[in-house]
């Protein structure tokens, strides 16, 4: 890794850590003189260690809100969604331990757990894809969401998908196909020219899917295991995307393998396998 | 920090227990530092590194700018560099000033108990 990509990373990781833009300018600025001091043969990685690393140092130096205790969110009417106890079985077999969460505005809560621990079961709840057993969910705004696999018309282009899902919440076709560009090139992704979905890669599928979970501006995000298949660039491209989104006063749920998503979300709800042996 | 066996390791690269002390004592030394006038980070660094407490790298030197300057303790300003990026520069506050008397007068006692029990170690 070069210098300046060490400094576009250094960048991105204090984005991620919520380091303002003031100070995220200064802080790189200040890097850069000190390489351009201390002149060449000394690379950036060497003298600061890992970007990440450093950010993680400077943010918590800084005080920055990715390294301060998610607000504890108790009142009802603040919430965008709520589940209480919520817990589900499958012809008797458990698939979620009774499981309680709140998400505000602002707000992303990572789910974390082992396969078996209903990680998509939870989600699918909160969707209202399918109905507790036990306990309740509340949820006051619509979702967008997005799906581990399927959800996508072969025979579509992605274009016609997103005027599709636009026009479902209430958006004119010329304004879901600009929504929807834009979102796509968040993710460095050409939409407009792309072909019908049943030919994208996984990866690329993967976009379209976080694309028409966010056209229309739904104040909640259900992902579920959003970034399998998507590269590194694309993954933090995700993540600056979903924060971009929360800032303007969404609240998220995202399930994930990643370890990274327990440094990137607000509150981290960690799941138990529901049955005896499950993994 | 893998020298030759019988080779003392040279007074510029200090072993890891020493960067563990550094890194206790770094603020206040860096309090002390910008007290003797306006420093920026790169300054400083070489600053500590002459005064024989080693290469202190960036990436723990200006975390620990950064606390003292949340803290209040130093100020800073940007000042433009000749031809170059401009450089952020350093100052004690008043509350730098009253933390690194006290700093001072702490570190006295701390040292000579550290050097009491060493020292009685050594000769024992």
């Amino acid at each position: 890794m070069n210098d300046a990509d060490w400094l576009a990373a250094l960048d991105h990781e204090l984005t991620l850590r919520g380091v303002s833009a003031a100070e995220r300018a200064e802080a790189v600025l200040e890097a850069e003189t000190h390489l351009a001091d201390t002149g060449p043969g000394a690379a950036a990685r060497d003298l600061f260690g890992p970007a990440d690393r450093y950010a993680d140092d400077l943010a918590r130096a800084a005080g920055a809100p990715g390294h301060r205790a998610a607000p504890g969110v108790t009142e009802a009417e603040t919430c965008l969604l709520r589940a209480d106890s919520v817990a589900k079985a499958y012809r008797g077999r458990p698939a979620l331990r009774p499981s309680s969460l709140a998400v505000a505005p602002g707000q992303v809560v990572a789910l974390v757990g082992p396969n078996g621990a209903g990680k998509s079961t939870l989600l699918r709840l909160l969707a209202g894809l399918e109905q507790p057993d036990a306990g309740s969910v509340d949820r006051r705004v619509a979702a967008g969401w997005v799906p581990q696999a399927g959800g996508l018309d072969p025979y579509l282009r992605p274009v016609e998908h997103v005027e599709l899902f636009g026009v479902a919440r209430g958006l004119s076709r010329a304004d879901a196909r600009r929504e929807g560009g834009r979102l796509a090139a968040h993710l460095a992704w050409d939409l407009a020219g792309a072909p019908v979905a049943g030919r994208l890669s996984g990866g690329t599928a993967q976009k379209l899917r976080m694309v028409l979970a966010l056209v229309g501006s739904p104040r909640l995000l259900l992902a579920d295991e959003p970034y399998q298949g998507l590269d590194a660039d694309s993954t933090r491209r995700f993540w600056d995307l979903l924060w971009s989104v929360c800032e303007a006063g969404a609240g998220a749920v995202v399930s994930s393998h990643d370890p990274q998503v327990l440094r990137r979300a607000d509150t981290v709800l960690e799941l138990e396998p529901a049955a005896e042996g499950a993994r | 920090m893998n020298d030759d066996a019988g080779r003392p390791a040279p007074p510029t690269a200090p072993p890891e227990l020493s960067r563990e002390w550094i890194r206790g004592v770094l603020e206040p030394c860096l309090l002390a530092l910008v007290a003797t006038g306006d420093s920026y980070g790169y300054e400083l660094a070489g600053r500590l590194g002459s005064a024989g407490l080693g290469p202190v790298p960036g990436g723990s030197l200006y975390p620990a700018l950064t606390r003292l300057e949340k803290q209040g303790l130093v100020s800073s300003r940007w000042r433009a560099g000749d031809g170059g990026p401009g450089r952020k520069y350093y100052r004690l506050t008043a509350a730098g000033r009253h933390q690194l008397a006290a700093d001072a007068e702490r570190w006295d006692s701390f040292a000579a108990a550290v050097a009491g029990l060493l020292r009685g170690a050594a000769t024992r």
